[in-house]
């Protein structure tokens, strides 16, 4: 399996000024200020399982907007109904990236329950059409570039490996300041 | 005369509300048919009351006026989001909620909720009030709305059965 940064580089890379990046807490939210992101970001440090919902509603509110929500299996694994509501609500212009680790990874890489979760499945029989699973920077790049003009909500299951030496660059923005600068 | 429905919904819109987020129960249930009813609100069917949270926090950062409407139980379920989200990020959020088991609701598998709701909100320092049908409910819902907006913080409009009326 492909580490994180190298995906998500090349996630960052694929991003337009136009589109709009939600992002959960730990990994990824620690090296997005680290990065040049051409689109607004708002990061979470805190409040697991609330990225999804809160690009929901960004995206519900401004049509006109790509939103991408990241989110973390741990996660999702304790929220798993809101794949149902972005179902639901069915917003075109919304597609979440689902980081597949096994590992609750901000609080220091804790596994999860020790069961296989079929993420792919578990969004579609939730509702949702568009599902993809990617595992090396390639297909992230088809599944992404596809995604834009999937017409329904999007889910891309990425499978990444977990790294317990990954040097993860410590919070670096407080949310007062992540708030300030998040303007569309 | 309107409904306590209606002035809702009627505050609502002229607090300019876009977007109505909700896991229902009978009374909240009620009152998004009101919602549905509305020209200028968007409901938004949720699974769970955490979300509600946080999809009003998106639609406020992108511009618009999100609202929460729930029952107390699924309010006690919002702790975490509220001080992970809401607060730490000091963002609006203004919330109807329904407050079953008080001495209004003498159902005994409410009560327990009843007698910890108010006692919560104060534990965790959320601004609330009693819905209060004998004044002006549009003007209390508008004014909630616009509390949250310029404190940039929550407010929760605890509402009984009978308000709806």
């Amino acid at each position: 399996m492909t580490p994180r940064k190298p995906l998500l580089d090349a996630l960052v890379e694929a991003l337009r000024p136009s589109d709009v990046l939600i992002s959960c807490l730990g990994a990824n939210a620690r090296y997005l200020p680290h990065m040049t992101v051409p689109c607004p970001v708002f990061a979470l440090c805190d409040s697991m399982g609330a990225a999804i919902p809160l690009a929901l509603g960004v995206a519900l509110q401004r049509p006109d907007r790509h939103v991408v929500a990241l989110e973390g299996d741990g996660s999702l694994l304790m929220s798993p109904n809101v794949l149902a509501t972005v179902a639901a609500a069915a917003p075109p212009n919304l597609t979440l990236v689902l980081w597949v680790n096994g590992r609750y990874e901000s609080s220091g890489g804790q596994a999860l329950p020790p069961v296989t979760v079929d993420w792919a499945a578990l969004a579609r029989a939730a509702g949702l059409h568009h599902v993809t699973t990617v595992g090396d920077v390639a297909t992230l790049r088809d599944a992404f570039a596809a995604a834009r003009g999937a017409g329904s909500p999007v889910a891309i299951v990425v499978e990444i490996a977990f790294d317990p030496r990954e040097a993860i660059p410590p919070y670096s923005e407080r949310p007062d300041e992540i708030r300030a600068r998040f303007r569309l | 005369m309107m409904t306590g429905v209606q002035q809702i919904v009627t505050g609502l819109e002229a607090a300019q509300v876009t977007l109505v987020a909700s896991v229902p129960d009978t009374w909240i249930g009620r009152l998004m048919e009101g919602v549905r009813r509305s020209g200028q609100l968007r409901a938004v069917d949720v699974a769970r009351e955490e979300e509600a949270v946080a999809v009003a926090c998106g639609v406020n950062l992108a511009g618009g006026r999100g609202a929460v409407l729930i029952q107390n139980a699924g309010l006690l379920n919002c702790g975490g989001v509220l001080a992970g989200l809401v607060e730490l990020y000091h963002l609006p959020c203004f919330f109807v909620v329904s407050l079953r088991g008080d001495h209004r609701d003498p159902v005994y598998y409410h009560a327990p909720k009843g007698r910890v709701t108010e006692e919560t909100l104060r534990a965790w320092r959320l601004p609330y009030a009693r819905a209060d049908r004998r004044g002006d409910l549009a003007a209390q819902v508008t004014q909630g709305v616009e509390f949250c907006v310029e404190s940039r913080g929550p407010f929760v409009l605890l509402i009984s059965g009978e308000d709806l009326a």
